[in-house]
């Protein structure tokens, strides 16, 4: 999947040359003029990036990011500050804000290049991609961790993964597995000593076979010094204790690029069936949302016409899954599709309170459901 | 200079230089000379102080204001066609598709650069203890500018060179808070 940057200034001059600074990398930039529209873009096209502005009309940047930093599906988004107000008190500000670096105007577009891609992985047009690797793929994932405790909860939390969790205890094991072999993602615990985790993000980002690599800090979730130190520093996301794992795996797939279509999405030889599982959060949502259009389009070019919504597994229905089960439902009337609903008897009992899904018909399985096309 | 002014000419000088300088090479690739800086003052022109910028076009001006422990506004006022020229090379685009694009496009390159000069100054007095914050930029379009400032506002005048053309930044600043008695356009 393309990068996707998104540039939030009230100068349309802005906006326009940072899209001209990324026109050879292979990525999209997409935009908005204030903060009201900053936050809305963010929730629609789940940028990798922000780029924002601190003066603008309407909402500002700082403003912005608040709202931002409060929103569960999109306090993970790091973001750049643009500003032309460089001043300690300002510094100060956006530092606290939880920015993960700024860029003083005027800038150079090297600058801006530079420092985007030390938070995302921004390669040339052209540039041969690595073949996209599938959820269900085996990874290889190095952990740097002193506790072993530490190690072994990771291994743990992703048994039920093909991914492989290769433990180290040192800085000096990392580089030598690294050496050995480039990971496809690390994880460093910032507690080491003397800022040893970030002196390890340097050489890592030196080196040009594992410059790439996303690298993940880890720390406790009080230990707010350290991970503002690593965010400046540009590791690509913070990991607090306790771990959750939905969420690391969330953002492991998201770093590593891999194709997670495969745990919602399945096509048989006559039907597309959508599985939601039983915790639907946000994340999901969007996630399931992010592919929805591109697995409808595989669909109806392998010929299918059927299409099964599973939501036999859920837990709940809430208003985040109704509003993405009429998005889908739109997107299949558009293209023609037939679909059909499976549910469990609390999601169609939960489904008569809300008016846009009170009148769904719900299958009791997916069988029935099919039968019924 | 008013003697109450915290900051000298030299300095002051120097910091507009070093803004403009910046922000020019910077963004638009261009060396700019300072060829005159001048206190504008009611004994020195009591007939009134006339821009230093010969042209027989339309003026175009950015404007910013900073609000803090200096308060006042920069200008910086150029013809249209260094406007357009300074546009083009922002954006990359050849006059006719600046001309397609209208006056917008010119408005905002031209604020936006006013922005960061603006922005670039302000550094620089917040490094000398001067904490302001800057307004959103504004742009006047037209001809024969007159600006009377409040009388214990300092104004400074400095005309830079470049491409074959000038453009000049117009500065009004004080040490309270003041607002500019008005502004005159005459026909």
């Amino acid at each position: 999947m393309r990068v996707k940057i998104l540039t939030v200034d009230d100068s349309k001059t802005v906006r326009i040359i940072v899209k001209k600074a990324f026109k050879s990398f292979d990525c999209d930039v997409v935009e908005a003029q204030n903060g009201v529209e900053g936050l809305a873009m963010a929730a629609k096209e789940s940028p990798d990036i922000i780029l924002l502005d601190i003066t603008m009309p309407v909402m500002d940047g700082v403003e912005m990011i608040t709202k931002l930093k409060s929103d569960p599906a999109l306090k993970s988004i790091p973001v750049l500050m643009l500003t032309a107000e460089a001043g300690r008190e300002n510094v100060m500000k956006i530092a606290k804000i939880g920015v993960r670096d700024y860029i003083v105007k005027p800038f150079k577009e090297e600058v801006l290049i530079d420092k985007v891609s030390r938070v995302i992985d921004l390669r040339p047009t052209g540039e041969s991609a690595p073949v996209q690797k599938r959820i269900d793929d085996p990874i290889d994932i190095l952990v740097l961790e002193d506790k072993p405790a530490i190690i072994a909860q990771i291994k743990n939390g992703f048994a039920k993964t093909p991914w492989n969790i290769h433990g180290v205890a040192s800085t000096g094991e990392a580089i030598d597995f690294c050496q050995r072999k480039v990971p496809d993602c690390i994880i460093i615990s910032l507690s080491f000593p003397d800022d040893a985790a970030i002196t390890l993000f340097r050489i890592i980002r030196s080196n040009a076979k594992t410059k790439y690599v996303p690298l993940f800090g880890l720390s406790v979730k009080t230990e707010l010094d350290e991970q503002q130190r690593a965010q400046q520093a540009g590791f690509s996301t913070i990991i607090t204790k306790p771990i959750d794992f939905g969420e690391l795996e969330n953002k492991i797939g998201k770093a590593v690029n891999l194709d997670a279509s495969g745990k919602y999405f399945a096509i048989d030889e006559a039907f597309l069936t959508v599985k939601l599982p039983s915790a639907c959060n946000a994340t999901v949502v969007n996630e399931v949302s992010n592919y929805l259009k591109r697995k409808t389009s595989e669909a109806v070019d392998a010929g299918i016409a059927k299409v099964i919504f599973d939501t036999q597994e859920m837990q709940s229905l809430n208003t985040e899954v109704v509003k993405l089960l009429l998005q889908s439902m739109k997107l299949c009337r558009d293209l023609s599709l037939n679909y059909a609903l499976a549910g469990n008897s609390k999601v169609v009992s939960e489904s008569k309170k809300f008016e846009e899904s009170k009148d769904w018909d719900f299958c009791d399985s997916v069988e029935a459901a099919r039968s019924s096309l | 200079m008013q003697n109450a002014f915290p900051i000298t000419d030299p300095e002051l000088e120097t910091i507009v230089l070093d803004a403009v300088g910046n922000v020019f090479s910077t963004m638009l690739d261009i060396e700019v000379s300072l060829v005159l800086s001048t206190e504008v003052n009611k004994e020195k022109h009591s007939n009134g102080f006339r821009l230093p910028l010969e042209t027989d076009q339309i003026l175009i001006a950015g404007t910013v204001g900073l609000i803090g422990k200096l308060t006042g506004v920069i200008y910086i006022f150029m013809d249209l066609s260094m406007a357009l020229n300074f546009t083009g090379r922002l954006l990359d685009l050849t006059p006719d598709e600046i001309e397609s694009e209208g006056h917008e496009s010119v408005n905002d390159a031209i604020g936006e650069l006013t922005n960061m000069v603006t922005g670039a100054f302000n550094n620089d007095l917040n490094k000398k203890g001067f904490q302001c914050r800057m307004t959103i930029p504004s742009i006047l379009r037209g001809s024969n500018y007159t600006i009377e400032p409040m009388e214990d506002a300092v104004r400074r005048i400095f005309k830079f060179d470049c491409e074959g053309g000038s453009f000049v930044i117009d500065i009004l600043i004080k040490e309270e808070n003041t607002f500019l008695k008005y502004i005159n356009h005459a026909s």
